[in-house]
């Protein structure tokens, strides 16, 4: 047992210009989190959305991805930090993100051109590019709580031919910007660079009208998928929670109701 | 050690330096609206023709003199000609109340560049005449003493030290700032020069005539002190720099050199009045006389060279000149620095030098407008908003709301047209994209319309539908519009 200790020590003292405390454990901080602010959805995440690491929501049309990243940003913006919606189909609604409770102020919305290229206009490449330059400069800076790359509308075999290094170098870069920054892309594309990756499905459909009323289309239910979680091992989390949620999104006449 | 220099009935002097054939004539000039007009200033010719300041036109031109209308514009002109001269004779120098063109200077220290105080009067003098003015000049070593010589004595008057009370004694009580009722008690009592008001006990003074009396006393014997307030030239005024290049220049980059070694220039004169830059005018003088001029206004007024400087990169890089650059001028206007309280329990929020680089690379990327916070505008048609600069306020907490996550409507911009089957009035399928969608629920139609008072008049009929093609499902928001006669697609809920 001396004998072990004794050549662990050697070991780590050789290696100590390269590699510090080699063979000694690491202590994992606690992952800082953001609320969803949808209680189910927090306790299947295990407290909510990482930051200083990426999350990637995918999903096809219509599967509440834009609600939920909507809603994360409502909670962030309420602490009082400040973020990005880097939109590379310029489909953001401000209405919707001031109904979701997003403080607009505290939001840059980058809104994708085609119109300044006029060539590759009908090519998604030219906005991709401007997006990936855009969220780069946004990483860069820093100061940004939370930075939302929406590439729904973007096909998935356009986005499967972004470089892996992009993706690596935006998980370093958020990582030192203390940024959460979350895709929402159609199908996954950041492989193991996401820290967090969920599959956004639709859930039970829920009818316009009961009873024979007049049709009104009121809500639509939706189901969050984990895929995975890096965090998951965390001595933190006493229990592993479920790794399917359903949960609900109403339109907003209906509070009206 | 004072010198003033007076220009006797200035106004007249005035009207006369853009017209000098006038001199040898006699001439009144007049102010006010007809029928008011009075003679505001009339020259020694037209004086001596009865003329008298403060008469009616008509009663001039019955004495058979010129009469010209006051210019305002000339007698600036005039003025700032007398200023440019008194300039070059010392830095420290102060308009004369009540005495129009009258400018006091202080000489302390300029005879190793002018010689005594007698050659610097009479240089003085010789340079105001040269451009095209009369005037009296003379120092003291009292201001007031000046003043009243100057005023009193025609040519240059020089009092040597010690001799105030002797130089002014001379002098008749008029050059004084006679109220009307003191000049009557003066007058009643037999005093006609100061050496003879100055003779007078202050105290029996005092007693007559008030605090006015020890002040007029003070004055006759060349002792009022005498607080200089220097005319300085306005700080904001001051902030210029201005440099020619040696040859053109159409690249850039080499621009930023100069402008770099400008703006810390600018900088070093903003910081020493604890101030910071609110904005800064970039001119540029092209080849073929042109001028290319571009203003920078960070949202928070800055102190450090980096941040100007690529905010200035920027903008010339997206409003690029259009021809090769021949000189460059920086004006800044400056303003109180933004300060802040930060705290290391603060949340998160960008820096706001960093911010404005980083809009401004983003605006340089994506495009003027295209970049900022979004704003809603209290308009009837959905979706209506309005880019904003993203200016964070400061970081606060707001307790989350409990109602339910609404569903985002992620919007088509432009609606995108789609074709549209109806039975009895309601769609049943959708055609978008080359795939034919089924309706599977839809509900509707919403009636909107707005602006039907101008040509911006809309209306449609918007619809939500459940769209079902090859097992995937759709929400989508679809509209009809009366005006085009056709279907779009509004945006898809998601």
């Amino acid at each position: 047992m001396g004998s072990a200790a004794a050549i662990r020590v050697e070991v780590e003292t050789k290696l100590a210009q390269r590699v510090p405390a080699a063979l000694t454990l690491k202590i994992k901080q606690a992952p800082e989190l953001f609320s969803t602010g949808m209680a189910d959805v927090d306790a299947m995440l295990g407290g909510g959305i990482p930051r200083n690491s990426i999350t990637e929501v995918s999903g096809t049309a219509s599967t509440g991805k834009s609600s939920f990243a909507l809603s994360l940003l409502a909670n962030v913006t309420k602490l009082g930090n400040a973020c990005a919606w880097v939109d590379v189909n310029d489909a953001l609604s401000p209405e919707s993100a001031a109904a979701a409770g997003v403080e607009l102020q505290r939001m840059l919305w980058l809104r994708m051109s085609a119109e300044r290229k006029q060539k590759l206009s009908d090519k998604p490449w030219s906005r991709l590019e401007q997006a990936l330059k855009a969220t780069d400069l946004l990483l860069q800076t820093g100061g940004f709580a939370a930075i939302v790359l929406d590439m729904s509308d973007v096909l998935p075999q356009h986005t499967m031919r972004i470089p892996l290094a992009t993706w690596y170098r935006f998980r370093l870069a958020a990582e030192h910007a203390r940024s959460a920054l979350v895709f929402l892309t159609q199908s996954p594309c950041a492989s193991s660079c996401a820290t967090l990756a969920l599959r956004c499905d639709p859930a039970q459909t829920k009818p316009f009208s009961d009873h024979g009323e007049t049709p009104l289309f009121a809500g639509q239910q939706y189901q969050l998928l984990r895929e995975r979680n890096r965090n998951e091992g965390s001595p933190f989390q006493q229990r592993k929670p479920a790794g399917r949620v359903a949960w609900a999104a109403e339109t907003q006449w209906t509070r009206c109701r | 050690m004072y010198a003033v220099l007076h220009p006797p009935n200035f106004f007249a002097q005035a009207a006369a330096l853009e017209n000098p054939e006038l001199r040898k004539r006699p001439f009144a000039v007049f102010d006010g609206q007809a029928p008011r007009e009075f003679v505001f200033a009339a020259n020694k010719a037209a004086r001596t023709r009865g003329v008298e300041v403060g008469m009616s036109r008509l009663q001039a031109e019955a004495c058979d003199v010129t009469m010209l209308r006051r210019d305002v514009a000339g007698e600036d002109t005039a003025q700032g000609r007398l200023h440019e001269i008194v300039c070059r004779f010392s830095p420290r120098m102060e308009l004369v109340a009540d005495r129009p063109g009258t400018y006091a200077l202080d000489i302390c220290g300029m005879n190793t560049i002018f010689g005594d105080a007698t050659q610097l009067a009479a240089k003085l003098r010789q340079s105001v005449m040269a451009a095209g003015f009369l005037a009296n000049v003379a120092v003291a070593g009292n201001f007031h003493v000046a003043a009243c010589l100057a005023w009193g004595r025609v040519g240059v008057s020089v009092v040597p030290p010690g001799c105030d009370a002797e130089a002014i004694g001379a002098l008749p009580l008029s050059v004084l700032p006679l109220e009307p009722e003191h000049a009557e008690t003066f007058k009643a009592w037999g005093i006609r020069t100061c050496g003879e008001l100055a003779a007078l006990a202050e105290t029996d003074l005092i007693s007559r005539l008030g605090q006015s009396g020890k002040k007029l006393h003070a004055l006759a014997c060349g002792t009022l002190p005498h607080l200089m307030m220097p005319l300085e030239a306005s700080f904001e005024s001051g902030l210029t720099e201005q440099m020619e290049l040696d040859c053109p220049v159409d690249d850039l980059q080499r621009l930023l050199f100069v402008l770099s070694r400008m703006t810390t220039a600018l900088l070093d004169r903003v910081r020493a009045k604890a101030r910071a830059i609110a904005s800064i005018q970039v001119v540029l003088l092209l080849d073929g006389g042109a001028r290319h001029e571009r203003l920078v206004r960070p949202a928070l007024p800055l102190q450090d060279t980096p941040t100007l400087l690529k905010l200035m990169q920027l903008d010339l890089e997206a409003h690029p000149p259009s021809a090769a650059i021949l000189a460059v001028e920086l004006r800044a206007q400056s303003a109180p620095p933004y300060r802040a309280q930060h705290g290391l329990f603060l949340p998160q929020a960008p820096e706001p030098g960093q911010t404005e680089v980083l809009v401004a690379k983003l605006r340089k990327l994506l495009g003027e407008d295209r970049v900022g916070s979004p704003e809603l505008v209290d308009d009837h048609r959905p979706n209506a908003f309005r880019m904003a600069p993203f200016m964070p306020p400061a970081p606060r907490r707001v307790e989350p709301s409990l109602l339910p996550v609404p569903v985002a409507l992620r919007v088509n911009r432009p609606p995108q047209v789609i074709n549209v089957q109806l039975v009895n009035e309601r769609p049943v399928r959708v055609y978008w994209n080359s795939i034919a969608y089924t309706i599977r629920e839809a509900a509707g139609p919403e009636l909107l319309s707005g602006q039907w008072w101008d040509k911006a008049e809309w209306s449609r009929a918007e619809w939500d539908v459940r769209l079902m093609a090859d097992g995937i499902e759709r929400l989508c928001r679809i509209a009809f519009d009366p005006g085009s006669r056709c279907w779009y697609v509004q945006g898809t809920y998601d």
